[in-house]
């Protein structure tokens, strides 16, 4: 039997190919999603490698919560290190994120990722060498990587400025450095700078980031590791240089992780469309062979043989599309990082990375969702009585004959189902949607192929929009008639491929929706709440601005009133009586100017006024509704917060603030004094100006971003206009994102169209030959094939809007209830949808149109 | 739909232009259809099969010829030769005196549209229209106007009236035969042609449809040609031609079913 699925292979060779690539397309970006993310996790494991092979030992602080806090280590603590014995050399480090920029004031990075400056170490434990001129000997010089001077077109002697948390500073390029191991850092540029002067970058004269320590020759890195911590405080952290390198780079992966899960929903949602394709294609050509099927049994085959017949069509596709996926995957992998590239997220990257878990995985979902999309079909098969060999238009048995074998084998199904689950664990929630999609669109498919019997009011859905939609081409005379007609003949048919289409379209509009309903969002809350005239913060994405530019920004001629904020991390801690924890939660710590901050923005108070930020002091916090409700916090009530920087506060909760849509004040809102001395916190993060009265708003504008350009080129001002474009921007530029990675589904289901259309051509062949006998041109064949796909393609997405607009409110309404969002359906952008449905449906017209068009009128005739 | 200026004029081209009238020519004794020489070989070589072997016959104006001959004769393929729908590998064929055989696909699919009328065996309705819109379709197609009266005569011929909104799964096979005459005639073609018009029916409906086919003939002076195996079939036409062997072994005045039957003992 095997060889004539074979045969019927070679012989169906377009439609075998156009049936893989439904499944190939999700496949492919499964896999290049895997070698993609692969290949950078390698890169950063090779960068740290090579950064900790010289090391036997490095000593960090703990990072519990994160944040920009006050470094522990000191001169002192890197005396007490080298006092240990087994050491050889012990030397301070410093490595912080900075913008690095030409005199120009343009930045050194590229797509989207921050500067790093390092403090230059002993020659033993320096990582980076000079390929041209010298590493910095000297408190003006700096030496710039390769790949960095190559792209800005730096050479020795120019200048360029580091802006980190102090006012910037101008440094002379000295040397080009080549880094001991990978060659790539994506966007990233760095810096090597003498230890003072980074020191200084990071805003913390005399405190190191990390210490490095090489031991003598005799001691292993673990002994020496124990030494070392045995006479530091336990807040830090004593580890190998390889165990550095380790942890380092599963740091690095968990952080990608959310890449590789954000880029495998979208191979989902292709696979989701290709089930449906498979599924389609092998319910039509079940129907199709219904002839094959009944001689086959005639001549004494049993069911579970023409079962088997049409699974092994499954594998083998299945196979031959994962394949194909597979290679597409490979292709594609540089393809999608150019994409992260483009829309800024520069990774690096070393080669090609192929793990054997991408191939098993990329295979084997593709074939299993092959194999499952085309299950049902195949029992349908089995239902073909012998005598459908003898007579024309004998219709397959709606209802599966329950015999104790297809109980058996249903059961067996079930069982070889869970386990392929349990098999792909991390997949099985893809795979399980897949599952649950396909066999909605099979039950409704099913229901509606059923004669004789009416499908229930909804499902009846889809002749009635045929019809509509329909109406749009029925006037163009008779082939738009005859389209409308016969695109609402196999209304199941027709139903599951536009709903192939609906899954990308909707999901594009429900995306489309979510984010003007941000924008607008934003834009509302900007207008109401900010009462300043300018907002100064960070210009790219390398953090805060240093707590100097906002003294500085108050020199300015013009300026009123300057607030500062800034925001920290603390662990909430309540304990009961009893000494079990109440409240256990880590949280975003908002730190204002009590002073100045309500006069720039209006806070809506739920407890307390204005006068209650005065309050604050030294242990006062104001909570935002969610939170105090949350934890029945009441005002008057006191919290135990533990700091980044190690310490432990009390704080009272002073008063309550409504929600807050733009997020400024968060769970707690401290004090920005007690943020420094407390929290260890070093910089701003936005600062509001006024202006004073009288004064131009263009000439303190233009006042501020001289000094800004000058002293902090890493800022910049907005006013609220200028804010909200940015945001609005970002939103666009997220939203184009995933426009592009879910288009690959819309073609996806652009090759389902293609592939019903070639199936029902097929299938009307003689209809088609008397036709064109009649006197019908070619022209009017194709017209009429391109309607119908045109119609197929429009029910998808009519559906596809009414799906993704009613998500999106339901979203709105129940999940952001309370949370201030403004729902706003963006029309134009949904037209737009439409139109592109449209034309994707004219578009995958075009290979069926012709081929009815080529039909011999006489063979066709004579076809049956 | 209307097709652009330049195809029409290639059209008006491939045509005399007093033949776009629609209306059959007065004169009965024209041939309306005319084939000379006719041959059709299929495949090449030592496999070579010659389907026609050399046919000349001509079809006047207002009769009804019927063509029998056993499997394999050639009667299909002279039709299908004489309906444009096949070339011939030699010798030419003229339907209202447009020679088919130099004609390109798109001329000859507006001939066959205007001037030629088709009656299958297996009645080939489109099911998802209306029998008033079968019977409308080759007008659709061409983008006509409908003659209203034209067609109030023809569905009361064909006597179809109280089934127009119905869809062919709706009719009986000879309701569904009756459609396709109305739509063979409603364009008023040159010629029609019916390829084993009742081989799907029974004697009945068979006998209904066949009379019908010499009502056309007789009454709106319609030329039908017909292809049938059925004796029966062939003694309703004026005209009886017999093929066996590629060639036209009879060509005679029609006679009863049984000396038609002889004629086919004679050559099967």
């Amino acid at each position: 039997m095997f060889t004539l699925v074979l045969r019927g292979f070679v012989q169906r060779k377009l439609r075998v190919l156009l049936t893989a690539i439904a499944i190939a397309l999700g496949v492919a970006l499964m896999a290049g999603t895997y070698i993609l993310t692969d290949t950078i996790n390698h890169a950063f494991s090779e960068v740290f490698g090579s950064a900790y092979a010289n090391k036997s030992v490095v000593v960090t602080e703990k990072e519990t919560l994160g944040g920009s806090q006050a470094s522990a280590l000191t001169e002192a603590t890197l005396a007490r290190v080298r006092a240990v014995p087994g050491v050889a050399a012990a030397s301070g480090d410093v490595s912080t994120s900075a913008a690095l920029l030409t005199t120009s004031g343009k930045r050194l990075t590229s797509g989207g990722a921050f500067g790093l400056v390092d403090a230059l170490q002993p020659p033993r434990f320096e990582a980076f060498t000079a390929t041209t001129g010298h590493l910095p000997n000297v408190a003006s010089e700096v030496a710039i990587d390769e790949a960095s001077a190559k792209r800005n077109h730096l050479t020795l002697g120019q200048q360029i400025v580091i802006a980190g948390r102090s006012p910037a500073r101008h440094y002379t390029i000295s040397g080009i450095a080549k880094f001991a191991g990978s060659e790539s850092f994506g966007g990233t540029t760095v810096a090597l700078l003498q230890p003072s002067q980074a020191q200084y970058v990071a805003g913390e004269p005399g405190a190191y980031d990390s210490i490095n320590v090489a031991a003598s020759p005799s001691v292993a890195p673990e002994e020496l590791a124990s030494r070392v911590g045995a006479v530091l405080p336990r807040t830090l952290v004593v580890r190998t240089g390889a165990q550095e390198a380790a942890n380092q780079t599963s740091e690095l992966e968990e952080k990608l992780g959310f890449l590789r899960t954000f880029l495998l929903i979208f191979a989902y949602v292709a696979l989701v469309v290709g089930a449906f394709i498979i599924f389609n294609t092998f319910s039509i050509t079940v129907a199709q062979r219904t002839r094959e099927f009944g001689l086959l049994r005639t001549l004494g085959a049993l069911r579970t043989q023409i079962m088997r017949t049409v699974i092994q069509e499954g594998l083998l596709l299945g196979v031959i599309g994962a394949v194909i996926g597979l290679l597409l995957g490979i292709l594609l992998a540089p393809a999608l990082d150019g994409l992260f590239k483009a829309f800024g997220a520069d990774l690096p990257d070393n080669g090609t990375v192929l793990e054997a878990r991408t191939v098993i995985v990329s295979l084997g979902v593709g074939i299993v969702v092959t194999v499952l999309a085309g299950l049902f079909p195949a029992m349908r098969a089995t239902r073909v009585p012998p005598i459908a060999a003898m007579r024309e238009g004998v219709q397959i048995p709606p209802r599966p004959l329950s015999t104790r074998r297809m109980l058996i084998m249903r059961f067996v199904l079930g069982l070889v189902l869970i386990f392929g689950l349990g098999a792909v664990l991390g997949h099985g929630i893809g795979l399980l949607l897949v599952i649950l999609w396909t066999a909605r669109a099979i039950r409704l498919g099913a229901r509606l192929r059923r004669k004789g019997e009416r499908p229930p009011r909804h499902y009846r859905v889809i002749p009635a929009l045929g019809h509509a939609i329909g109406a749009l081409v029925a006037w163009r005379g008779i082939t738009g008639r005859l389209a409308r007609e016969n695109s609402v003949r196999q209304p199941g048919r027709t139903l599951v491929t536009a709903l192939a289409l609906t899954v990308g379209l909707g999901l594009v509009a429900f995306i489309s929706v979510l984010a003007a309903g941000t924008k607008t969002t934003i834009d509302n809350a900007v207008n109401r709440s900010f009462a300043g005239n300018l907002i100064v913060q960070n210009s790219h994405n390398e953090g805060g601005i240093p707590a100097a530019v906002a003294p500085a920004v108050r020199q300015v001629n013009g300026v009123g009133e300057v607030t500062a904020i800034a925001f920290t991390k603390g662990r909430v801690r309540n304990l009961s009586a009893s000494g079990a924890p109440v409240i256990d939660e880590q949280s975003t710590v908002t730190a204002i100017e009590p002073e100045s901050f309500a006069r720039m923005y209006k806070i809506e108070w739920e407890h307390g006024s204005n006068a209650t930020l005065v309050t604050l002091g030294q242990g006062g916090t104001v909570l935002t509704k969610k939170f105090a409700n949350a934890h029945k916090l009441r005002v008057g009530e006191r919290l135990s917060v533990a700091t980044p920087s190690s310490h432990v506060v009390s704080l009272t909760v002073r008063g309550i603030v409504k929600e807050e849509v733009l997020g400024l004040l968060s769970n707690l809102t401290i004090s920005r004094s007690l943020a420094r001395t407390a929290f260890g916190q070093r910089e701003d993060a936005i600062n509001f100006v006024a202006y004073a009265p009288g004064a131009s708003g263009a000439e303190v504008q233009h006042g501020i971003n001289t000094l800004l350009r000058r002293s902090f080129p890493q800022a910049h001002s907005q006013t609220a206009a200028q804010y909200t474009q940015e945001q609005s921007n970002k939103v666009d530029k997220f939203l184009l994102l995933v426009y592009v990675l879910l288009a690959l589904s819309v073609i996806v289901s652009l090759f389902g169209i293609v592939n019903t259309l070639v199936l029902s051509i097929y299938e009307r062949t003689h209809e088609l030959g008397m036709m064109r006998a009649i006197g019908t041109s070619r022209r009017q064949i194709r017209q009429m094939i391109r309607y119908e796909s045109l119609i197929t393609s429009l029910i998808g997405g009519v559906l596809g809007l009414i799906v993704g607009v009613v998500g999106a409110i339901l979203v709105t309404t129940f999940a952001l209830s309370g949370s201030g969002y403004v729902l706003s359906i963006p029309v134009g952008t949904l037209v737009v949808l439409l139109v592109i449905a449209a034309l994707a449906g004219v578009l995958a017209a075009q290979l069926p149109a012709r081929r009815a068009a080529r039909l011999d009128v006489l063979s066709a005739l004579a076809s049956e | 739909m209307v097709d652009d200026p330049s195809e029409r004029d290639a059209y008006r081209d491939g045509y005399a232009h007093g033949l776009m009238t629609g209306t059959g020519p007065e004169n009965g004794s024209r041939a309306i259809v005319q084939a000379q020489d006719l041959r059709r070989r299929y495949g090449e070589g030592e496999a070579a099969v010659d389907a026609l072997a050399g046919v000349s016959v001509d079809f006047p104006s207002g009769r009804f010829a019927a063509i029998m001959g056993p499997s394999g004769s050639g009667k299909s393929t002279l039709m299908h030769l004489l309906a444009g729908l096949d070339r011939p590998t030699s010798g030419t064929v003229s339907v209202g005196g447009v020679e088919l055989t130099t004609l390109d696909d798109r001329t000859l699919t507006q001939l066959r549209r205007d001037r030629i009328g088709f009656i299958f065996q297996t009645f080939n309705l489109l099911p998802v229209l209306s029998a008033e819109e079968n019977i409308l379709l080759p007008l659709s197609i061409a983008g006509r106007e409908v003659d209203r009266e034209w067609f109030d005569r023809l569905v009361d011929t064909v006597g179809i009236r109280d089934r127009l909104s119905h869809r062919p799964a709706e009719l009986s096979g000879g309701q569904q035969q009756r459609v396709a005459v109305a739509r063979a005639l409603i364009s008023r073609p040159a010629v029609v042609f019916a390829d084993e018009p009742s081989g799907n029916l029974d004697s009945k409906a068979s006998g209904d449809v066949l009379a019908l086919l010499r009502h056309a003939v007789d009454d709106f002076s319609q030329t039908v040609v017909m292809v049938t195996h059925d004796a029966h079939a062939a003694s309703f036409a004026d005209r009886l031609l017999v093929l066996a062997d590629g060639q036209i072994v009879h060509d005679g005045e029609a006679t009863s079913p049984e000396q038609a039957l002889d004629l086919m003992k004679a050559v099967g």
